[in-house]
């Protein structure tokens, strides 16, 4: 219910997973998007201001240009998505997680039309609020989504603690759990992980015992697992 | 080693394949320039990135069947994600493309959807011809559509004595700007109405037309028509074509959701919005057109009438003929 990871086939047979970019993180990047074209269009009025007639065209033109062209061309560009974007390491790609193709960018745009009624973006909000995969009616549309970029995951360093082997055989889920303990050991509270680790306190012969020698031990077991003897 | 242990323990299998990881990570660092790297030399090694990518693939596998640490699992699907993006990029720019869109894309893509544009037309110029000939009739109607002062503004754009026609007194270049913006946000409006259920295409399709029929019956009530109609002739061949164009495209869209046929309505809506981004993208390129035409040789208030005439005809046909027969030998 709570998970809103989409996950994409590739043809190689592996599973990519998705984290769609919820409304909070997309609404700032549209603010901070918003807010440099804003900058672009009073710098460029008051440039223009000093040219007369072809400044106010070419002003109009940009005008044109940050308003349709300005989210497309970055979204195919090198860069992959728009500076707003970017600053909030969101970026958009297709359903399948390939990078977003002309067309769907072309399509997705252009039906922010449909999205800003009836103000302010008001059926984009509702629909990326009601959906799971956070869409509004041109990622619909153009068969798009908005996705967080990998983050990568903190390593699992345990060095001061000396592997122990287990006392029983593990199942490969009770060593992929005891490795993830090990994962989360420094973030947790001393208590905590005690607790977490009597728990699991069997694999090293210490069962109904808990506290920090136990928990030592458990550790232990993971850095066994995870191959350092 | 005891059974019930895996054989590789992750840090072994880290140890095993991780120069693979490495050099993959590095080529895909130049592919793309996350770093400065020297560029050229990663365009020779395509089939390495490739070969490296499966085996990248295959550890994936690997160590997700095997409940390795969320580190490890963590990094290969970073780097299988970014190396498939690479892979499978599509580059759909360059002059070619664009040439193979005007030639074929876009005209066959609008006579595979000509039911859409009949019906898009019929809704845009019927009303307009109506209401255009009631106009014409009882021109008083006119303050009924707009306000007294809008309406002079119009007599006094298309008078004899405006120094340009169908403006007051800004450039050409203001101009052209301010009708780009202006013709796009209509087109672009007939074509995301779609998405309601087809009918704000519907409602903007008629809207226009009404409107648009309006002023024109107005002015050649008033004695206008001369100017006016050699103003319009022209631009109007790309101007009123795209509209149309946009709205038979928003049309598709809203019908692909009313009835999506054997489909689900995402993967119908999906598809049609698929199929008629070539006609939206083509009527955007028409609507530049147009804008230019408009600010740059319509407005030319010393070009006799006849030139006028004579080269909206010229685009006129040359619109629709291209519509109708471009591209047909390579579809």
């Amino acid at each position: 219910m709570l998970d809103t990871v989409v996950a994409a086939e590739t043809p190689e047979g592996i599973v990519l997973e998705l984290h769609p970019a919820g409304l909070a993180p997309r609404f700032y990047a549209f603010l901070l998007d918003w807010l440099i074209r804003l900058v672009i269009i009073y710098a460029a009025a008051m440039i223009a201001g000093f040219m007369g007639g072809v400044g106010m065209a070419f002003w109009l033109i940009l005008l044109f240009a940050l308003e349709w062209l300005y989210p497309i061309v970055f979204e195919l560009g090198r860069l992959g998505a728009t500076p707003g974007k970017k600053a909030f390491a969101i970026k958009v790609v297709m359903n399948n997680g390939l990078p977003v193709t002309p067309a769907a960018s072309f399509a997705r745009n252009l039906l922010r039309v449909a999205d800003f009624l009836p103000f302010g973006y008001g059926i984009a909000v509702v629909s990326m609020l009601l959906r799971k995969d956070c869409k509004r009616l041109g990622d619909l549309a153009a068969a798009t989504l908005v996705v967080h970029e990998p983050k990568p995951a903190p390593r699992v360093t345990l060095d001061k603690v000396e592997p122990v082997a287990p006392v029983r055989s593990l199942t490969p889920r009770d060593q992929a759990a005891l490795v993830a303990l090990a994962a989360r050991a420094p973030t947790l509270t001393g208590e905590r992980l005690d607790e977490l680790a009597a728990m699991a306190a069997a694999v090293s012969g210490d069962q109904g015992h808990s506290g920090s020698a136990v928990t030592h031990r458990v550790l232990g077991v993971a850095q066994w697992l995870m191959g350092r003897r | 080693m005891a059974d019930g242990q895996t054989l590789v323990t992750p840090l072994h299998f880290e140890e095993l394949y991780q120069a693979e990881w490495t050099e993959l990570e590095g080529l895909l660092d130049q592919l793309l320039r996350r770093k400065n790297t020297p560029r050229g030399a990663a365009a020779i090694q395509g089939e390495r990135v490739a070969v490296l990518y499966r085996r990248a693939c295959e550890h994936l596998a690997l160590a997700r069947a095997r409940s390795y640490p969320a580190y490890l699992l963590n990094q290969l699907e970073r780097l299988t994600a970014d190396a498939h993006q690479v892979i499978y990029q599509r580059r759909e720019f360059g002059v070619a493309k664009i040439r193979h869109f005007l030639n074929v894309d876009f005209p066959v893509t609008v006579r595979a959807n000509a039911g859409y544009l009949w019906l898009a037309a019929a809704l845009f110029y019927i009303p307009g011809i109506v209401i255009g000939w009631l106009m014409y009739q009882r021109p008083e109607l006119i303050l009924s559509v707009v306000d007294a002062t809008t309406a002079a503004s119009f007599e006094q754009m298309y008078s004899e004595s405006a120094k340009a026609v169908g403006r007051e007194a800004q450039g050409d270049w203001v101009m052209f700007g301010f009708y780009i913006r202006h013709n796009i946000g209509i087109a672009f409006q007939c074509f995301a109405g779609g998405l309601f259920a087809g009918i704000g295409s519907l409602f903007y399709l008629i809207y226009n037309g009404a409107l648009i029929g309006a002023v024109a019956g107005y002015l050649t009530e008033r004695g206008h028509g001369a100017i006016f109609w050699a103003f319009v002739a022209t631009h109007s061949a790309f101007e009123l074509t795209a509209i149309v164009l946009s709205g038979a495209a928003g049309l598709k869209i809203g019908h692909s959701l009313v009835m999506p046929g054997r489909l689900t309505r995402m993967q119908s809506l999906v598809e049609a919005t698929r199929n008629c981004t070539p006609i939206v993208a083509g009527a955007a390129g028409m609507l530049l057109v147009a804008a230019a035409l408009e600010a740059f040789w319509s407005s030319a208030s010393w070009l006799p009438h006849l030139v006028k005439y004579g080269v909206a005809a010229g685009c006129w046909i040359g619109v629709v003929s291209y519509l109708c027969f471009q591209g047909r030998s390579a579809s």
